[in-house]
């Protein structure tokens, strides 16, 4: 009764729906990876470099701080190392409201569970005279920009 | 090791696939998915002409739409502002998005027709009597239920097609007698269209409307076996008892020895032999897997092929011309257009009249048809019974008034709801520029 | 029906057929939802973009080049421009040459493309079309009952207008208020016509006015079903009648008020798109130019342009 023609049309049959079931499953797992992102551009304008004071000023809508020393501008990511929360500048360090972690006002860790230290972010003056940060890259601990008194 | 996997296969999924009359009986009564199937199914049943398997086919539509659905509610924002763009968003950038949202239009679409047929061929067999009846009560129910689920998903996308849809909906909802305005106010949350209405219509769509069918489907799958299976058996189930079989002969012991002789003989609850029925497992179970399929496959065939329609967003301040509802609503629509009537100063409106004593009228006409049928019990079970021409001329007649409606609204009105014949020009719509 | 079950029929024999048939069936259209979903209209093209930039040098950037859909999101004006995964070029014209096809081709660098960056506008504020779209038809004509077609070449010249002309029209959008705009000819025209007839006599416009006419501050939202198209030549567009009713209202609509101006056919179309471009629109103020900047741009050309713009009268509209 069993024939071998019908074997493998037996074959055939369960073989095509189970790889049209993992297809399904596929598409399905594909349409959960979003294509388009609703969130701000990693590389964003903030003010004008001489919209700072001197000193450390936190930029609440992209939670990183400005940090100036006369005319040599860098930019400190506020976000802790450890879990993302926001840590705070508490005049002579940062403090991480979360968990505890210190850092060094150059965002090097004192204490606490963070394991790196904070980050630095690539900083421009953009052809229309704006601070540029450019969150997706990193930049090392000596990093200055120097804005220039005509410039500014 | 190809032995061992081939066992251990066989050990996992024997209850689909059972190679002895043993295993067809065991794996009823073993495998969760399979229980609630009896264990044996009449041959009667199975029969393609007799039913069509129409409820399966509703069944098989009712799961892809939940699945569908559930994948769309990912990506879906119930916001006014924000449930247009994310259509958009599911047509243009997300992976298969625009294949997901065509097969849940198409399929439920399909299922308002098919819960239809379904209810016709019921009907057409005179498969409501008796202890049926219940089940047909509960079957117009699950109709409704269908009907409404189809509308409020409507909604949804929250364009032209969907504002103006409601509009008229709730609008219509609002000429019934004393509770009308009420019922309006509750459907709209409030006087006019906005996001409480967008709200509300989600989560009937999404969570009280699905519940509700899903667990009225369970009851009215469990109405079927209770009612003893389809109304096809109830013929084969009378040949039975028509012509007796001679119980078989036994011998008894007496006090004086053999003494030849007939006893008391069981015969089975359903009346049906053991030649009139074959094993559920796996007769009935591959022949739901092939129904399933071939919905499965017309469903995402029509999605391949048709896009779900999509207007323009939704704008309260221009009605777009014509403002047709869905074509399952159209005749409906035909209804309320046209069933104004005035005698002398009196005036009843149309919304009133074809939007809700008509159809009414017909739903409760539908849902006590057994209890009216006076037809002969005999015909149970039987296509087109002769004996009751005149019901079954009755539903056809009102299921063809329904249709010439529907294809009446859906291919001959043009704008400001004028006949518009095949060939004749309609009137071109100006444009912004 | 009556017949009972033939005792050796077996569904299985019945159905096995069926079944294979519908399993491969399931397995085909499986696949060709799988190749509906990767032949986009954009894929030829985001192929070919990173060759183009390795061709004129830019090889680091053809590299970093990711395919998939590209957009710009602007939250604030109500923008999702999906524009750019075609038109991959638009931000290049430093680099690839003008000559180049579409889509492909850069943006011209135009004045005003500084002061109207691409990251704060997009595209569809300027261009019109659906900017959700990612296909050639959709984005371009939009679907049923889209009022909002991009402004194509063909489009503007089916008006008897250039491209520039007619999206001079989505320009006035913020620019409504300035008195005049450089670059703005179309609409620096209608503005010096609006005052020359002196419409506000019969019109009002933003609260200022008389109440004859009808009141004009969101003309360009009004729907084109409510008006009369029984005495108007040509296409049945909004456009169209407005030009027609301008130059010649007493035959457009027979009982008017409004006085037959005769207007030259480029005043009227220049009326007409200052007409249309009056709408209910989502422009945070920071979009909203400075009237006094325009004024200013414009003072040291006033006899150069047909158009004398006197900037020292500002007609708020």
């Amino acid at each position: 009764m069993d024939s071998d023609r019908r074997k493998i049309l037996r074959f055939i049959g369960k073989g095509s729906v189970l790889a049209a079931f993992l297809g399904q499953i596929g598409a399905a797992g594909r349409a959960f990876y979003p294509n388009v992102l609703y969130e701000p551009p990693s590389r964003f304008k903030l003010k004008r470099p001489n919209d700072y004071p001197d000193g450390y000023t936190f930029v609440e809508a992209h939670r990183l701080f400005v940090i100036r020393q006369k005319e040599a501008f860098h930019v400190i990511s506020a976000i802790c190392t450890h879990l993302g929360c926001t840590v705070q500048w508490k005049d002579t360090e940062f403090d991480c409201p979360c968990h505890g972690s210190r850092f060094l006002p150059d965002g090097t860790v004192i204490s606490g569970p963070a394991p790196r230290p904070l980050d630095w972010f690539a900083t421009t003056v953009s052809p229309d005279g704006f601070l540029e940060v450019d969150s997706a890259s990193d930049v090392a601990r000596d990093f200055r920009l120097l804005v220039g008194k005509g410039k500014a | 090791m190809g032995d061992k996997i081939k066992a251990l296969w066989r050990k996992t999924l024997w209850a689909w696939s059972p190679e002895s009359e043993r295993e067809s009986s065991e794996s009823i009564v073993k495998n969760f998915w399979l229980h609630w199937f009896p264990a044996k199914v009449a041959r009667a049943s199975m029969d393609w002409n007799y039913s069509f398997w129409l409820g399966t086919a509703s069944a098989s539509l009712l799961m892809i739409l939940t699945v569908t659905g559930v994948m769309l509610m990912f990506y879906y924002v119930p916001s006014t502002e924000r449930a247009y763009g994310s259509i958009k968003d599911l047509e243009y950038a997300v992976s298969f998005g625009r294949l997901l949202r065509n097969q849940h239009r198409w399929a439920a679409e399909g299922m308002v027709a098919v819960v239809y047929i379904h209810m016709a061929r019921v009907f057409f067999t005179g498969a409501y009597r008796g202890t049926r009846a219940i089940n047909w009560v509960v079957g117009v129910i699950l109709f409704l239920a269908t009907l409404l689920l189809s509308f409020t998903g409507y909604l949804l996308p929250w364009d032209q097609l969907a504002f103006w849809a409601i509009t008229v909906g709730t609008s219509i909802a609002k000429q019934a007698p004393v509770v009308g305005p009420t019922i309006q106010f509750i459907l709209l949350g409030g006087h006019e269209i906005g996001q409480q209405t967008l709200l509300r219509f989600y989560v009937l769509h999404v969570f009280f409307l699905p519940v509700f069918v899903l667990v009225l489907f369970a009851y009215h799958m469990w109405r079927v076996r209770k009612d003893g299976g389809l109304a096809a058996i109830e013929g084969v189930r009378h040949e039975r008892a028509m012509a007796p079989k001679a119980t078989p002969k036994t011998k008894s012991y007496s006090l004086f020895g053999i003494t030849p002789g007939t006893s008391v003989q069981v015969m089975s609850s359903t009346g049906l032999e053991e030649s009139d029925q074959v094993f559920s497992s796996p007769n009935m179970s591959r022949r739901i897997a092939l129904v399933f399929l071939v919905v499965f496959n017309i469903t995402l065939l029509a999605a391949l092929l048709f896009n779900a329609p999509l207007e323009g967003l939704a704008n309260p301040s221009v009605t777009p011309n014509p403002a047709k509802a869905p074509w399952y609503f159209v005749w409906l629509q035909e209804l309320v257009a046209s069933t104004t009537v005035r005698m002398g100063g009196f005036t009843v409106s149309g919304a009133l009249l074809g939007g809700i004593l008509l159809p009414g009228f017909l739903l409760a006409v539908l849902s006590l048809w057994p209890f009216i049928d006076r037809s002969s019990l005999r015909t149970e079970g039987r296509w087109l019974a002769p004996e009751r021409r005149r019901q079954n001329v009755t539903f056809a007649l009102a299921t063809l008034a329904i249709i010439v409606l529907i294809v009446v609204g859906v291919y001959l009105r043009g704008p400001y709801w004028r006949i518009y014949w095949p060939g004749q020009p309609r009137p071109e719509m100006p444009r912004l520029y | 029906m009556a017949e009972i079950g033939n005792k050796n029929e077996s569904f299985e024999a019945k159905d096995f057929g069926w079944l294979v048939a519908m399993s491969v069936l399931f397995f085909v259209l499986v696949v060709v939802g799988f190749w509906f979903e990767f032949s986009t209209d954009w894929g030829a093209y985001q192929r070919e973009f990173p060759q183009l930039l390795s061709h004129y040098g830019k090889v680091e950037d053809a590299r970093d080049f990711r395919e998939g859909i590209k957009q710009i999101w602007i939250p604030k004006i109500g923008v999702t421009d999906r524009c750019i995964t075609c038109h991959l070029g638009y931000e290049w014209s430093s680099v690839l040459p003008a000559t180049i096809a579409e889509p492909l081709k850069p943006h011209p660098m135009n004045d005003w493309l500084a002061k109207h960056e691409f990251e704060r506008f997009g595209c569809t504020p300027c261009h019109g079309g659906d900017g959700s779209a990612t296909t050639l038809a959709g984005s371009h004509q939009g679907g049923k009952g889209w009022e909002d077609p991009m402004l194509s070449r063909a489009l503007a010249e089916r008006n008897g207008l250039t491209m520039n002309e007619m999206m001079q029209m989505r320009c006035n959008f913020c620019h409504r208020h300035d008195a005049a705009t450089p670059g703005m000819e179309e609409i620096n025209l209608a503005k010096h016509l609006i005052i020359k007839k002196k419409c506000l006599i019969c019109h009002a416009v933003e609260g200022r006015g008389g109440n004859t006419g009808p009141e004009l501050t969101y003309e360009g939202d009004k729907n084109p079903e409510l008006l009369s198209f029984a005495h108007v030549n040509g296409e049945r567009t909004m456009f169209n009648w407005n030009v027609q009713h301008l130059t010649q209202a007493s035959v457009v609509s027979p009982n008017t008020q409004m006085p037959d101006f005769n207007m030259k056919p480029e005043e009227s179309r220049a009326l007409t798109l200052l007409l249309l471009s009056w709408r209910r629109l989502p422009y945070p103020p920071e979009y909203i130019p400075d009237p006094e900047v325009a004024a200013a741009a414009m003072q040291p050309s006033p006899a150069s342009s047909a158009t004398p713009a006197p900037a020292a009268t500002p007609i708020a509209r």
